[in-house]
């Protein structure tokens, strides 16, 4: 980008500076840039003239390409073959892009270099004749640029000129902006005042000459701290908080728009006097507050106009600025000089106009309020006091007092990986420590897993305990029960009495009723489900207790597959009927010996009857059978009292038709279908 | 001379028809008080035929005609390219094209002799456009625009482009083609000439709009105030047919 280097720093001129001033005006001049071709007006007359002239001169005017800038042509199919080529497309589409056209060499070369248009290098754009996009970008820019005698360009921001509403018109040679640029020097024209009213700040001040006449500063607390967003807006677009902080704010606002109102009605006369009033105020409450009720100022006013370019927050010292920014001048010596300044200035997209002002990036962005309705980001927090001085203390348990929900965060956050290794391996601490430590722990611990799921329950309901046994024992398990469950899947009966005699009464029944971790089976589950009804019966003796559910939800009873266990568990329910609490154990009923043989005789009697009634059966049918195998003559001398159709006993009252006797009326239409009345006659 | 005229209160005639010095297509209008405008002016010279194109109205828009040929877009049905081949003149070639640019009389503007392109039209296209038409193609812009067919309306008497053309422009197009261009308006202003205006040799069509200036400025570059049907369609014609007869 060597182009970049040769910008040259403009000078700079106020317009305050008289003498200066003056001299840049001697012989000004609209830059032509400014300039607009004016419109062609279409009349008959002036198509009569430019058909004459046609006819006249023949077409031979236009005997060239201004587009390629190749002409006159010899002969006409030169100019054809001009038209055809590809160079001159080429240039056509090159200049509905605003570029600038390539001569035939160019043209050549970028074919041999096969990258057609894409980016365009810099030296060609310096090449170039800009006066296209020096048109588009100066009738955009917020400035007007002049030229002098001299040959000097220069620069005025447009808002001092004219307003915006009112637009000098560019066609001609300009003289309305000439004049505007001269009316600047008059004595009356020095006098400006520049207002700026944003979050509460207020600043204002009048300039004659350059000097401050008057000036004032006010400010109020209106704006939300910490949230951004002045009170009114906020209470524009959501219910209107009631904390005292925002009617606090509320109440100033009221007061701030007072004050600034006061300021201006008590300016008038200053303002009366001014050629050109420059305000900031974004935003309806802030306009309010300079062109409020009672205002000198109206907004029709043309000498009341709006700052072309950002400002700093409302300050004695930033009005100061403002106004030296706006009547300053940018003067380029030559034309060159200022366009490539003006280039570069589009080209980079920065104005240059302004570059005091830094436009940092604000961190918050002041429209957007806190949403106070969704959580917050989890944010690591120090882990409360009593865990951190236990980790220097050693290894921890966590007693009955700890509230669960610690723990459940504690692993949550482990998970999460927010809490760092030492506080990890503090939690494993827990974890291992439980299970090793003494028995009353053992005791405690799973009666904490057990508040996990039942939140509901105390920690010191022992009782309770005993009735309803720990779902989940700790690991280990002694290898004697694990002998036990294995004898009981085989087949030594007796041995298994050894080992239950082993025991001790209360190691027994704690053994029996331990559960395998695998499949939560008891001893007793184990026993029903391999059908051994002999060893339920010493296990129920042995205090095991067949209420206890497996993982699958099923007592012993309910699991067992086989007739003979479940009858020994109902036995000895008869047998023992207070031992156990059996409404749990889903057994059906106690049921003792006697009852056994009744049943089965019972069952005995009512498998012979089953039998009788079948052989009777079949023996019916081969007899009727044996009728429908028989002749109708014969049918009709049997006298044995049966359906002539299908064979089947006759009801009480048969159905007749034609001397033959039937059992249904169905079997009578069938016979009556197959055989008419003439015919069987 | 010309003719004000409107297609169903639309003053965009251009669009709804397509005038030769051959032939003329109308649009299939819900009245028939656009084509009887076209059929009291023509009918005793040439042929007017109602026609759509890919079932729609805006005819003018989509296709591209002088005497010798007609170019339609590949989006005509086989029936409308039947029917229009039934009822052309037969030295009329009837050609369809496959064209990205497919609002074919957008893109190109011609007389009987040289035809102005959208710079990107295809290349094969150009070629169908120089076979069917019998014309010299040539890849142009009217005062900036690509749609040469909207901004220019040209007869083999004159032409008149958009009224934004410098006079340079004017006069490159003019020696390109031959015939003297106007820049100018139709329809109360509008500088869509095109779609404003159908023109041949000795009739001009323009929407109801128009004023008496455009229309004095029309008859004069076009030539239609002494224009007649050329001698050989008219008069010579009577006398052929009689020598014939």
């Amino acid at each position: 980008m060597a182009l970049k280097t040769d910008v040259v720093k403009p000078k700079i001129v106020r317009t305050y500076e008289l003498d200066n001033f003056e001299k840049l005006l001697n012989g000004l001049k609209i830059a032509t840039c400014m300039l607009t071709e004016s419109h062609q007006v279409v009349d008959e007359q002036s198509v009569l003239k430019r058909l004459n002239a046609l006819t006249i001169n023949g077409p031979a005017d236009g005997n060239c390409c201004s587009c390629c800038g190749v002409g006159p042509f010899d002969t006409r199919a030169q100019q054809i073959a001009h038209y055809k080529h590809h160079w001159h497309t080429h240039n056509l589409k090159r200049k509905l892009f605003g570029k600038s056209p390539l001569s035939l060499g160019q043209f050549n070369s970028r074919q041999d270099d096969s990258s057609v248009s894409g980016s365009d290098s810099d030296t060609e754009e310096s090449n170039s004749n800009p006066t296209s996009e020096l048109f588009a970008a100066a009738t955009r820019h917020c400035k007007a640029f002049f030229t002098n005698k001299k040959g000097q360009v220069f620069c005025i921001y447009r808002c001092i000129l004219h307003h915006r509403k009112e637009e000098l018109s560019t066609d001609g040679d300009g003289t309305a902006w000439v004049d505007r640029c001269q009316r600047l020097t008059l004595a009356g024209y020095q006098r400006w005042a520049v207002l700026m009213v944003s979050g509460g700040h207020f600043a204002g001040a009048v300039f004659s000459g350059g000097v401050p006449v008057v000036h004032k500063t006010h400010h109020s607390y209106v704006t939300r701290r910490g949230q951004g967003q002045a009170q009114a807006a906020r209470d524009q677009h959501a219910a209107a908080p009631r904390s005292a902080g925002a009617s606090l704010r509320r109440y100033n606002q009221a007061q701030f728009l007072e004050h600034v109102q006061e300021i201006m009605s008590g300016w008038e006369n200053d303002l009366a006097g001014c050629s050109l009033i420059l305000y900031r105020a974004v935003g309806s409450v802030n306009q309010s507050a300079i062109f409020g009720k009672n205002s000198p100022l109206k907004r029709e006013d043309l000498r009341v106009r709006p700052l072309p370019f950002p400002t700093k927050k409302p300050t004695y010292k930033e009005v100061k600025r403002v106004h030296e920014t706006v009547a300053s001048i940018e003067v380029y010596d030559t034309m060159e000089l200022f366009q490539k300044a003006l280039i570069a200035s589009v080209g980079v997209k920065t104005t240059s106009s302004d570059p005091n002002v830094e436009r940092k990036k604000p961190q918050k962005s002041p429209n957007k309020p806190v949403d106070r309705a969704k959580s917050r980001e989890r944010v690591p927090r120090e882990l409360p006091t009593q865990l951190m001085s236990s980790e220097d203390e050693g290894p921890c348990y966590i007693d009955s007092e700890t509230p669960v929900g610690w723990i459940k965060t504690l692993s949550e956050q482990s998970s999460r990986g927010v809490i760092t290794n030492s506080r990890k391996d503090l939690l494993n601490d827990c974890n291992v420590t439980c299970p090793a430590s003494s028995d009353s722990e053992v005791e405690n611990c799973p009666e904490k897993k057990d508040q996990k799921k039942k939140k509901k329950k105390k920690a010191d309901d022992n009782k309770q305990e005993i009735k309803q046994p720990p779902k989940k024992q700790p690991q280990k398990i002694s290898p004697n029960i694990k002998k036990m469950w294995k004898l009981i899947l085989g087949d030594e009966c007796h041995s298994l009495e050894t080992i239950l005699e082993g025991w001790e009464s209360a190691e027994l029944e704690a053994a029996c009723n331990t559960q395998d971790p695998a499949d939560g089976n008891t001893a007793l589950h184990k026993a029903a489900i391999a059908a051994k009804p002999e060893i339920v019966t010493q296990l129920l003796t042995a205090g095991s207790n067949p209420c206890i559910k497996n993982h699958d939800l099923k007592t012993p009873y309910a699991a067992t597959p086989h007739a003979d266990t479940r009858i020994a568990f109902r036995l000895f329910q008869g047998q023992f009927p207070e031992k156990y609490n059996y409404a749990k154990s889903q057994i059906p009923g106690p049921i003792t010996l006697e009852l056994l043989e009744q049943e089965k005789e019972k069952k005995a009697q009512q498998k012979r009857a089953k039998r009788q009634r079948d052989r009777e059966k079949q023996v019916e049918k081969i007899r009727t059978n044996k009728f429908l195998q028989l002749t109708d003559a014969e049918k009709a001398k049997l006298d044995e009292p049966r359906c002539f159709l299908c064979g089947a006993r006759l009801p009480k009252k048969p159905f007749e038709y034609n001397q033959y006797k039937f059992c249904s009326i169905g079997c009578l239409q069938n016979h009556r279908n197959v055989r008419p009345l003439k015919m069987s006659a | 001379m010309a003719v004000r005229v409107q297609f169903e209160n639309n003053n965009e005639v251009g669009v709804f028809s397509k005038l030769t010095n051959a032939y003329c297509l109308v649009a299939i209008g819900g009245s028939e008080n656009f084509y009887s405008v076209f059929e009291a002016e023509l009918a005793e010279t040439i042929p007017v035929v109602h026609v759509s194109i890919a079932g729609c109205r805006i005819i003018g828009r989509m296709t591209v005609a002088n005497k010798n040929g007609l170019l339609v877009p590949s989006s005509t049905t086989d029936t409308e390219l039947q029917h229009i081949r039934n009822s052309l003149p037969d030295n009329v070639k009837v050609q369809r094209v496959e064209e990205r640019l497919s609002a074919l009389g957008n893109v190109i503007t011609c007389n009987d002799y040289i035809a102005l392109v959208h710079p990107d039209l295809d290349r094969d296209t150009e070629e169908i456009l120089a076979d069917t038409l019998n014309v010299e193609v040539f890849r142009q812009t009217v005062a900036g625009n690509t749609l040469v067919g909207t901004y220019a309306a040209l007869s083999n008497r004159g032409g008149l482009v958009h009224p934004k053309t410098s006079i340079q422009d004017q006069d490159e197009l003019s020696s390109l083609l031959q015939v003297p261009l106007v820049a100018g308006t139709v329809n109360r202003g509008s500088d869509v000439i095109g779609a404003g205006l159908v023109v041949n040799d000795w009739c001009a069509f323009c929407g109801m709009d128009t004023t008496s200036t455009e229309i004095s400025v029309i008859e004069s570059v076009f030539k239609l105030n002494d224009a007649k049907p050329t001698a050989i369609t008219s008069t010579m014609r009577a006398s052929l047919i009689d020598s014939m007869s």
